[in-house]
C-alpha cells in the first residue's frame, strides 16, 4: 500500500504541473495555425483561394480513388490508370495555373497574360479529359 | 463432299458385289494338297456362303501372286498348313507382309503334326509373335481336356469362349459352349507391340510341351499358364488384320460339332460358331469403324445446347476465336457383317476429341447425342482456350479389335479483334473510375464556370497591379 501511495503523491504534482504548460503551446499551435488562417483568408486572392479549393477536391477524388484500388483491386487495371490519371493531371494543370497566376511569381511569368495561362489550362484540361475518356474505353 | 463421295462408293459396291466383308471378297485359300479340301469343306462353304468368292489354290502353282500390277490380286488370304517346309516364291515372307501393306488381311493356321513353313516363321518373327522352335510342339493341359478323344494325350483342350480382353473393349469372339482346341501350337506375344493382342488364351494350368522329347519331365518349357496363346490377332496400323490359329485342325470339320467330354459332362463342341466368328473378324466383316460427317461450328445464339439435327451441312469454319463456343459432332459407323449399324463404344469406354496444338490444349469425351438409321452422333460442346495459332480438331480412337480411326482438321484461332473487347461500362468493376473521371471533369467544369465569375473588378486589379 504505502509505495502505491507514494507514487499518487508523486505523480499528482508533476501531472498538474505539465498540464498548464500543455495548454499554453497547445494554445500557441492554435494561435498560429488561426493566425496563418486568417492572415490567408484576408490576404489571399479570390483566384487563388478558388484554386485550392479545387486542388483539395482533386486531392480528396485521387486519394478515394487510391484507396478503392488498394482494397478492392485493380480489374479493370486501365480504367484505374485513367481515373486516378485524370485528377492527378488535373491536379498538376491546376498548379501551373496558381504558379502563373500568382501575383507573387509575377516577375518569372512577366510574358504570360493571366488570361493566357487560363487559356492554357484550359486547353491542357481539355486534352487531358479526351486522353482519359479514350484510354478507359 | 467427302462423305458424300463415300456414301457413293460404298452404296456401288453392296449393289456390284454383294460382299460381306467390308474391303472386298475376294478369298485366296492357300493349300498343298487337293484332298486335304474336304476336311476344310464346312469352313470353306461358310466362308462361300458369306459372300466370299473362294480361290484354293496350291502354294507352288505358278500364276500365284497376292500382287498384281502393284495391287493387291485377293482381299484376304487364308493360310493352312502345308507338308512341305516352304511355301513357294509367290509366298514369302516379304509378299506377305507387302499384301498387309495393301490392307489384306491374312489368317493362318498352324499344325503340329507339320512344321511350320519359313514364311510363316518369318513373318511371325516381324509381328513379334512367338512359336515354339521345335517341330511337334503342342499344348497339353491336365485339367481341361477331352476325355473321350485325347484321354492319354491330354493335348485337346477344351475352352470355353474367350471373354473380353479389357473391360474397355468390345468382345468379338464371345459366345456359348465349348471350343475343342486339338494340338495346337502355342503363341506367345511379345511386349513391345500394341498391335496384337490374344484372342483365346490357354488356362493356366496348361504349358507347351514336345512329345518327341525323350525327357521324363518337361524342364524350361516354352511357355506356360496364359502366357500361351492358342489364338492370336494383330492389326497393323493401316488395319490390315492379322490372326493366327495355334490348331488347323479346330477348323476341320471333325472338330465342328463333335461330341466331346469335359470330366464327366459331355458337350458339342462350338468351333464352328468360333471359327465364323474369326474369320468375320479377320477378314474384315465386323469392328470396323467408318467416320461420317466431322463437324464443327461456333455456338453463336441464345441456346446453348448442342444442335442434333441431321440437316446441317460440313461447311465447317477455318478460323475461330480464343475463348468462344465451340461446338464438335462426329458421326461414327461400325460395320457388322453386312451393314453399318450406330457405333456404340464399350461401356467404361470414352471416345475422345483433341482439340490440339502441338499438344492438346483440350481432351474431351464425346457423349452420344443422336442416332441415324447406321450412325451414331457423337459430341461436344466447349470453349477454345485462351491461345491463338494453328490447332487441330483430332479425333484418334484406337482400340484393340477396332480399326484405327485418326482424324484431324485443321483450323486457325485468332486473338481477339481491336473492337470484340468488353467496353469499360460493361465491366462494373470500372464503374468507380468512370465516376472517377467524370466528378473530376464536371468539377472542372464548375472550377471553369466559378473562375470566370469571379474575375476580379478592374479596381482590385490595379490594387493588385
Amino acid at each position: 500500500m504505502p509505495p502505491k501511495q507514494r507514487t499518487g503523491t508523486a505523480s499528482a504534482p508533476s501531472t498538474s504541473a505539465s498540464r498548464p504548460s500543455k495548454s499554453s503551446s497547445n494554445a500557441q499551435a492554435q494561435d498560429i495555425l488561426q493566425g496563418v488562417w486568417n492572415k490567408y483568408v484576408s490576404k489571399t486572392p479570390q483566384r487563388t483561394k478558388l484554386l485550392d479549393t479545387f486542388m483539395a477536391f482533386l486531392v480528396a477524388v485521387g486519394a478515394l480513388q487510391f484507396l478503392y484500388v488498394v482494397l478492392v483491386g485493380n480489374f479493370p487495371f486501365n480504367a484505374f490508370l485513367s481515373g486516378f490519371s485524370a485528377t492527378v493531371g488535373q491536379f498538376v494543370l491546376t498548379a501551373s495555373l496558381r504558379m502563373q497566376t500568382n501575383a507573387e511569381n509575377k516577375a518569372e511569368f512577366e510574358s504570360i497574360s493571366h488570361e493566357r495561362a487560363f487559356a492554357d489550362f484550359v486547353f491542357g484540361s481539355l486534352l487531358l479529359h479526351f486522353f482519359c475518356v479514350n484510354f478507359i474505353n | 463432299m467427302r462423305w458424300l463421295l463415300s456414301f457413293t462408293v460404298a452404296f456401288v459396291c453392296t449393289v456390284v458385289v454383294q460382299a460381306k466383308s467390308f474391303t472386298g471378297n475376294r478369298l485366296l485359300v492357300v493349300l498343298e494338297e487337293q484332298a486335304e479340301r474336304e476336311k476344310y469343306s464346312v469352313f470353306l462353304e461358310d466362308l462361300t456362303s458369306r459372300g466370299f468368292t473362294t480361290n484354293v489354290e496350291s502354294p507352288k502353282a505358278d500364276k500365284l501372286s497376292l500382287l498384281r500390277h502393284g495391287e493387291r490380286a485377293y482381299d484376304h488370304v487364308l493360310l493352312l498348313p502345308a507338308k512341305s517346309k516352304g511355301l513357294g516364291p509367290a509366298l514369302t515372307a516379304n509378299n506377305l507382309l507387302e499384301f498387309m501393306k495393301k490392307e489384306g488381311n491374312i489368317l493362318v493356321a498352324l499344325s503340329s503334326e507339320q512344321a511350320t513353313p519359313t514364311a510363316v516363321q518369318a513373318l511371325l518373327l516381324e509381328l513379334d509373335i512367338n512359336i515354339p522352335s521345335d517341330k511337334g510342339a503342342l499344348v497339353v493341359d491336365h485339367f481341361n481336356y477331352d476325355s473321350s478323344s485325347a484321354s492319354e494325350q491330354h493335348d485337346v483342350l477344351l475352352l470355353p469362349f474367350p471373354a473380353a480382353v479389357r473391360p474397355d473393349v468390345k468382345n468379338y469372339f464371345a459366345g456359348e459352349g465349348y471350343i475343342a482346341v486339338p494340338r495346337a501350337v502355342g503363341q506367345s506375344l511379345g511386349n513391345e507391340s500394341p498391335l496384337i493382342s490374344p484372342v483365346l488364351r490357354a488356362p493356366s494350368t496348361a504349358y507347351s510341351y514336345n512329345p518327341k522329347d525323350e525327357a521324363e519331365g518337361v524342364e524350361d518349357p516354352f511357355a506356360v499358364g496364359e502366357q500361351l496363346n492358342l489364338v492370336s490377332a494383330m492389326q497393323a496400323n493401316n488395319a490390315a488384320r492379322f490372326a493366327i490359329v495355334g490348331s488347323a485342325e479346330m477348323l476341320q470339320n471333325k472338330w465342328f460339332a463333335e461330341k466331346a467330354t469335359l470330366g464327366e459332362k459331355v458337350i458339342t463342341t462350338a468351333n464352328r460358331e468360333f471359327a465364323q466368328k474369326l474369320s468375320e473378324w479377320t477378314f474384315k466383316e465386323t469392328g470396323v469403324l467408318k467416320v461420317g460427317k466431322f463437324l464443327h461450328y461456333q455456338d453463336e445464339g441464345a441456346s446453348k445446347k448442342l444442335n442434333t439435327s441431321l440437316a446441317i451441312p460440313e461447311n465447317n469454319p477455318t478460323i475461330y476465336r480464343i475463348k468462344t463456343d465451340v461446338h464438335f459432332q462426329v458421326e461414327i459407323s461400325e460395320y457388322t457383317n453386312d451393314h453399318l449399324a450406330p457405333f456404340v463404344p464399350s461401356p467404361s469406354d470414352n471416345i475422345q476429341l483433341e482439340f490440339s496444338m502441338l499438344s492438346p490444349f483440350q481432351r474431351l469425351n464425346l457423349s452420344p447425342i443422336a442416332q441415324t438409321a447406321n450412325a451414331t452422333i457423337f459430341g461436344v460442346a466447349f470453349k477454345t482456350p485462351d491461345q491463338h495459332g494453328i490447332f487441330n480438331f483430332r479425333l484418334n480412337y484406337r482400340r484393340p479389335f477396332l480399326t484405327n480411326v485418326d482424324e484431324k482438321r485443321q483450323v486457325t484461332v485468332r486473338h481477339f479483334a481491336h473492337d470484340e473487347w468488353p467496353r469499360s461500362w460493361q465491366i462494373s468493376g470500372a464503374w468507380v473510375w468512370i465516376g472517377g473521371i467524370w466528378v473530376t471533369v464536371l468539377g472542372w467544369v464548375a472550377f471553369v464556370a466559378v473562375w470566370l465569375y469571379s474575375a476580379p473588378s478592374e479596381r482590385s486589379v490595379k490594387k493588385t497591379q
